[in-house]
């Protein structure tokens, strides 16, 4: 016990904390703006490539809050939602970029063994999380799945009137991550986790 | 469900890290008791009643109950 009482986070470091995440945001966008020319892709791979981008930056974020935490903090699940955010990027980017140095099949075989690694990082989270993370994940995981239930119904529904084109099965990954994205910060946010 | 966490903890200058690591969940976690953004699970309930050694019904109570 080290009967610490908690104090509170001085505004000047919490000024700090903003400015590097705008810092972060900002490299992030001169980065995507500099390298990736949005426009010029399919929206699918634009999705993707958004998605990917945020994840990948968030790992990169939550890896330098871990790392100026004291050491004595302990790291939890911490390592673990880093490794299932990064994982998440490069199996987002890989079918897009991949095939600029790989051919298609090695590509697609990345892409599992990715997969594989994220499953097993995502099944030993929900083994390590305490009660209320694993709360948040099926929150996460039920909010997403009403969301996309409902817009998949209308999606089809217009699709077999005749109403809009087809969607192919890349796009309906992208928009799957991103409504996931989404209710994930809804529900961390609803528990006070930032 | 309102709770007394913050105030039982404070008395024995206990910081959040400190409860967490006896309830064997994350400093989130605590936090989010204090605040009311979650409330226990019983078996959870019955180990912070056992940290601080008080009946759960001393420390828990309903929404607008007085206790």
């Amino acid at each position: 016990m080290t009967a610490v009482s908690d104090r509170k986070t001085p505004l000047a470091l919490k000024l700090l904390g903003v400015a590097g995440l705008a810092a972060a945001g900002g490299a992030t966008g001169f980065v995507m703006a500099r390298f990736v020319d949005l426009a010029a892709l399919p929206w699918t791979d634009a999705l993707a490539v958004g998605l990917s981008t945020m994840l990948l930056a968030a790992a990169v974020v939550s890896a330098g809050i871990m790392a100026s935490r004291p050491r004595s903090t302990p790291v939890g699940c911490g390592l673990l939602q880093i490794a299932i955010l990064a994982l998440a990027g490069l199996m987002l980017l890989a079918p897009i970029y991949g095939p600029n140095w790989f051919s298609p099949d090695m590509v697609f075989w990345g892409v599992v063994v990715l997969l594989i690694a994220q499953s097993v990082a995502n099944l030993m989270l929900w083994r390590q999380a305490d009660e209320m993370l694993q709360r948040v994940l099926s929150e996460t995981s039920a909010m997403a799945f009403w969301a996309l239930q409902l817009a998949l119904f209308l999606y089809a529904a217009a699709e077999r009137l005749g109403l809009i084109e087809g969607l192919t099965a890349w796009g309906m990954v992208g928009i799957l991550m991103g409504v996931y994205l989404v209710a994930s910060v809804i529900a961390a946010g609803r528990r006070g986790i930032k | 469900m309102n709770n007394r966490l913050k105030v039982l903890r404070a008395e024995r200058n206990w910081s959040q890290a400190d409860l967490a690591e006896q309830l064997g969940v994350s400093r989130q976690t605590v936090n989010a008791l204090e605040t009311g953004r979650y409330d226990p699970s019983l078996p959870l309930a019955f180990k912070i009643a056992r940290v601080f050694e008080q009946p759960i019904e001393s420390i828990f109570s309903a929404q607008g109950t007085p206790r």
